[in-house]
């Protein structure tokens, strides 16, 4: 790797260490090798929103030509998100794409990342259903979440009506995470969940 | 201007004899190039084909000239007429004319007037002897750090990495600010070539620069041909067929082929019709039905009219759309079509398919030209190996050279009589336009017969008679094309045509 990427992500990793956050537990970042190419990022779900207190695992894959071309960031944990793939963790985030600067760091994604969690773009969405959700039935979209975050994130908040409903089905013997994304899509419906899983 | 002209027709008239030498098998598209196109054409629309250096220069002098009226360092000017996408008057305009400061914050420039501005960071420099670039995190000494005049300032090597990923892997050019989080301010031409250091990378950013300013003036236009790198340069924007240097003839207006006598907005709205899917959709609209409740689409491909939409489990009838229920019994009869739901989707089901039968008719003719002008690239050759037999049969090198002349004129049809599809499609009828299809059927028929012509064995003992036959069916079909080309001009002047719209 280029010696600016691996110099920089050296001094990055001084900077989030010591920045107040991680004081806080409110973000983290760590090797997975010793190659400075592949890391692993931490962000507290923010207070007053779904995700609150839970963790979320982010994979981070920094280019050759890192800082001038943005780091690539993916999401480990699984989340219910607008601007987030709830199949796959992939973001939409302007930082992400044409509206990162060399001058961002690792520290300002992750702290982008975590203003993501509190404010939704559901015009700008990735995962399209979500975005549906968040926008129509807000309440819905709210549970889910914390749903997710709870069962995904080990976030402390409960939503006990979903979790029996994912359970139903789990006794029925469908598999548990495809009960609770086709509940989720289908605004906890269960028998349109079970067509679904079934179509 | 005037003498530049000049000597430009004298290259151009020089070009044209080598070309009847050399230039005999590879002409296939640009059946023009023989120089048979009206003349007046090219009397009309003066314009000179320039090289890349010549573009640079070109560009070079604009800036001066704007220069000497501002008096601002020659690399901002560059960014403002960028801004102004080279149009001078209307910079100049600006210039005298409104807020300076509102002109240099809009054009993303600091203003050249603003000498007062300490930046911030550079303040800080004075003042500590070892700063950190932002971008690699080094401490680095305030002399090795630069910027521009927004204050923002990085290590000589950030700057030159950063400029190197914009313009190699981003093909950026104009359009690439400080690197800085928000700062909008554009990078100049002097600073990347002054940071960067790598002659591929400053040779990519000259390009990049002269590309865009080619593009964005309306007088230049690139040869469209894949790696031609000619510019053509017209003294005012007119849709008028240009030869470059390369022998390539296309319209100064578009880009595309020479299309006479399509207009060049048809043309555009044909092309993107042909290649976009939008006749997929009108296929579906043409041969399918949508069930009257979910709206799935219905193909029927056999069995009566009652239909049970897989879906919903609608039951409807296909003639009318409507309920099946009051059909009753009678399960291959509709009579309900008065119904006035029913009745608009039939209206409309019936209106697609026509505008679908309508654009293939006028597709297909045209695409039929275009593959027969294809295959005119075969012709030439083999009119080559005629030519040279007719000379072993006591024909001089002159004397057979009707045959090249003819295959020109075919080319030439040819192309025009495709075009004349794309302008037929958009028309709307009315007394002139059935004097054009008489003319092009004419021109159509004529040009067929000039082909068989060609594509005929010329045998020694006929060669007398086949060559007055060539040469007066070409110069009948030339007549032809005139008339119609002159036909359509003249509609043009007097505001004849009238076009059909939603196509």
């Amino acid at each position: 790797m280029a010696n600016i990427a691996v110099a920089r992500i050296k001094r990055e990793f001084k900077e989030v260490v010591k920045s107040e956050e991680v004081a806080k537990c409110h973000i983290k970042v760590e090797l997975v090798d010793d190659s400075f190419t592949s890391l692993r990022g931490e962000i507290l779900g923010p207070p007053d929103t779904p995700y609150e207190g839970g963790t979320f695992i982010l994979d981070i894959r920094i280019p050759e030509t890192y800082p001038f071309n943005p780091p690539k960031v993916q999401f480990l944990t699984k989340i219910w998100h607008p601007n987030i793939s709830s199949v796959t963790g992939a973001i939409c985030l302007d930082i992400l794409k044409d509206q990162w600067a060399a001058a961002m760091t690792l520290r300002t994604v992750l702290l982008s990342l975590q203003a993501l969690l509190a404010a939704p773009e559901p015009d700008d969405p990735q995962d399209a259903v979500v975005a549906r959700q968040y926008k129509e039935t807000s309440d819905i979209f709210s549970q889910t979440a914390r749903h997710w975050a709870s069962n995904y994130a080990s976030a402390p908040h409960r939503e006990p009506v979903m979790d029996d409903k994912v359970a139903q089905l789990k006794n029925m013997g469908f598999d548990e995470h495809k009960a609770r994304v086709a509940l989720s899509t289908h605004n906890w419906d269960i028998e349109q969940a079970m067509e679904n899983i079934l179509s | 201007m005037f003498e530049e002209d000049s000597e430009n027709e004298v290259e151009d008239e020089d070009e044209e004899e080598e070309e009847e030498e050399d230039d005999f098998v590879d002409m296939g598209m640009d059946a023009e190039a023989s120089g048979t196109h009206p003349k007046h054409d090219e009397e009309d629309f003066p314009f000179q084909v320039l090289t890349a250096d010549e573009i640079v220069k070109h560009m070079v002098d604009c800036i001066k000239e704007v220069n000497t009226v501002v008096q601002i360092p020659a690399t901002i000017t560059r960014i403002l007429l960028t801004h102004f996408k080279w149009d001078k008057e209307k910079l100049m305009e600006c210039y005298f004319t409104e807020d300076q400061d509102k002109l240099f914050s809009d054009a993303h420039v600091v203003s050249p007037f603003r000498k007062s501005f300490t930046p911030a960071a550079a303040a800080q420099a004075a003042s500590s002897s070892e700063i950190m670039c932002e971008i690699c995190f080094l401490m680095i000494p305030p002399t090795e750090l630069t910027g521009l005049e927004c204050g923002h300032r990085f290590c000589w090597q950030c700057w030159r990495e950063y400029l190197t990923t914009k313009i190699i892997d981003e093909g950026m050019g104009q359009t690439i600010s400080c690197a800085a989080h928000g700062c909008d301010i554009l990078v100049d031409d002097q600073t990347v070539m002054y940071l960067v250091t790598d002659p591929k990378v400053k040779l990519k950013y000259q390009q990049l620069i002269t590309n865009s300013f080619v593009e964005c003036n309306r007088l230049l236009r690139w040869c469209p041909r894949p790696d031609c790198g000619h510019v053509v340069k017209a003294q005012y924007y007119d849709c008028k067929p240009v030869k470059c240097k390369c022998t390539h003839i296309f319209c100064f207006a578009c880009g595309e082929n020479w299309h006479d006598p399509a207009l060049c907005r048809l043309l555009r709205r044909w092309i993107k019709k042909c290649d976009d899917d939008s006749e997929t959709s009108n296929w579906i609209a043409a041969n399918t039905k949508e069930c009257p409740k979910c709206h799935a689409t219905i193909e029927k491909d056999g069995g009566c009219n009652h239909m049970v939409c897989k879906r919903c489990k609608l039951d409807f009838c296909w003639v009318c759309l409507g309920d099946w229920e009051p059909h009753g019994s009678s399960w291959y009869n509709c009579n309900r079509f008065d119904e006035e739901g029913a009745k608009k989707a039939r209206d409309a089901q019936e209106k697609s398919r026509h505008a679908l039968q309508r654009y293939l008719f006028y597709c297909n003719r045209y695409m039929n030209h275009m593959q027969s002008l294809k295959f005119e690239n075969k012709l030439y050759a083999s009119v080559r190996v005629k030519m040279e037999e007719m000379q072993h049969h006591n024909m001089s090198w002159i004397e057979v050279q009707f045959l090249k002349k003819a295959v020109d004129v075919l080319c030439q049809c040819r192309q025009t009589l495709m075009y004349t599809y794309v302008f037929a499609f958009y028309l709307h009828r009315n007394n002139q336009s059935i004097i054009f299809e008489e003319n092009q059927k004419d021109l159509e028929n004529a040009t067929e017969q000039l082909s068989e012509y060609l594509e005929r064995d010329i045998t020694s003992d006929m060669l007398v008679d086949i060559k007055q036959k060539v040469q007066d069916k070409y110069r009948y079909c030339e007549s032809r094309r005139k008339v119609l080309l002159d036909h359509v001009h003249e509609g043009y002047e007097k505001e004849l045509w009238e076009y059909q719209d939603g196509n």
